[in-house]
């Protein structure tokens, strides 16, 4: 902040989003905005940086010498897994009647020039990749195949909105097979080494309320999930870059999003509209 | 025996006056923070000031009321000594409270962040993680320590961030 660096800590909750206080100040802040609500700053607001909320596969398809943040032994027992299906079972403090998600549906939210939007993830599972537009911005809003990790791009290859597919959606079977075997090698060989099969890392945990057979339906065999555009029909892989065709080499802007509650989301963003499709 | 300390109401008032201030001053924003309720901007707003100046509040108003307690203690009988106990109890609850940070004892900090290297973190591949990257500087927040820790302070390629969740 101004640039002096600061320290945080846990200092309360505020419905169901959590505050904290810097060191060096005192000031209170809210998570999920990361305003400055109390206290000597109030009024400031935290820079968001650019983060992604990923698989561990994903992510080490994707790095090469990135670092992991290791267990605190003492504490390494109070680490849940398997902690979701536990917060559903916990009360809500606000609830938002009359709107169309129930308080603990997750969705992914974004804002862009002041207006907010509302993916429930449950849609995102069976309809990624949804193109959208918000603020006047083509966006595309991509689920991996993990059926976990998700990113927001701008949907714009040089300046030039464009409409993303699933490859091998509306092809044939075998030539699709054909091609994306050639492309595994060309393509991204490091996302083998993630060792697990999307299909299997999908289907062995569904964390997020979804109903399973939607997971098993959608999963194609595993294969390299990747995009086709309808500007250049290039091929684009997760991370938004283009990995072969015209574009090969480009890779599209990102969108900073949320995976939240519903009812937290919208506590904070009142005027969210819901995506529908 | 009709001046003895414990037969002036000026004390007891006094007394009770600073007693309450001293518990109230930690026990009022810790009402109010509290889990599983709804906060309304405005009491938060009472709360966190209230919380901002409690250790201050608390420890004066626990010393002027250990001082009120001395005075009035001699001359009491049982039960007013059992009135002053439970006074000295909650004022000096109220002050060591208030400098403590009981959110984190449900909800340990990391002191000092240790990581492994990519390769040789034993985390599972469907494992959530929250990815920050600055040029080189990649790191991965495993979901399930981060929902327990909650804040983590680190610097990523020279940049100072608070990762939450």
């Amino acid at each position: 902040m101004n640039g002096r660096a600061l320290h945080f800590y846990l200092a309360g909750i505020n419905n169901q989003n959590f505050l904290m206080r810097d060191k060096e100040t005192g000031t209170w802040w809210q998570q999920i905005t990361g305003k400055a609500i109390y206290g000597p700053l109030k009024g400031d607001s935290l820079e968001l940086v650019p983060y992604d909320e990923l698989t561990f596969g994903e992510w080490k398809s994707e790095v090469s010498d990135g670092l992991v943040l290791a267990e605190v032994p003492k504490y390494a027992k109070e680490y849940e897994s398997n902690w979701e299906p536990e917060i559903l079972k916990l009360p809500v403090v606000i609830s938002f009647p009359g709107t169309e998600l129930k308080s603990r549906d997750v969705v992914v939210g974004l804002e862009l020039k002041g207006v907010s939007r509302a993916y429930p993830w449950d849609t995102l599972l069976k309809q990624s990749p949804v193109m959208d537009h918000v603020a006047g911005t083509p966006l595309l809003v991509a689920v991996a195949p993990d059926k976990k990790s998700f990113r927001v791009f701008v949907s714009r290859i040089d300046g030039k909105d464009s409409e993303f597919f699933l490859k091998g959606e509306a092809e044939d079977e075998t030539d699709s097979a054909k091609t994306s075997k050639k492309l595994e090698t060309q393509v991204d060989a490091s996302k083998s080494s993630a060792g697990v099969p999307p299909a299997v890392a999908g289907a062995a945990s569904p964390r997020t309320p979804q109903p399973a057979q939607a997971v098993a339906k959608s999963d194609p065999p595993a294969k390299p999930w990747l995009l086709l555009d309808s500007t250049t029909a290039s091929e684009w892989n997760f991370q938004g870059c283009a990995v072969s065709g015209p574009a090969h080499g480009k890779c599209l802007d990102r969108v900073s999003a949320l995976k939240d509650y519903w009812f937290d989301w919208r506590n904070y963003h009142p005027d969210t509209t819901i995506y529908k499709h | 025996m009709i001046t003895s300390n414990a037969h002036k109401p000026s004390l007891w008032i006094a007394l009770a006056t600073f007693a309450l201030v001293g518990f109230g001053a930690f026990m009022f924003p810790a009402f109010i923070i509290r889990p599983f309720r709804s906060q309304h901007p405005r009491t938060l707003l009472w709360a966190m000031e209230i919380r901002q100046f409690a250790p201050l509040v608390s420890l004066l108003c626990a010393i002027v009321s250990f001082l009120l307690i001395a005075m009035l203690w001699r001359s009491s009988n049982k039960w007013r000594r059992a009135l002053l106990s439970l006074a000295a109890i909650a004022v000096t609850f109220s002050a060591v409270m208030s400098r403590l940070n009981y959110f984190e004892w449900m909800f340990h900090p990391v002191d000092s962040a240790k990581f492994d290297a990519e390769s040789s973190s034993k985390l599972g591949a469907d494992e959530m993680i929250l990815a920050v990257r600055y040029g080189e500087d990649a790191r991965a927040y495993p979901i399930r320590e981060m929902a327990y820790h909650h804040i983590l302070n680190d610097v990523v390629g020279g940049v100072p961030i608070a990762v939450t969740y």
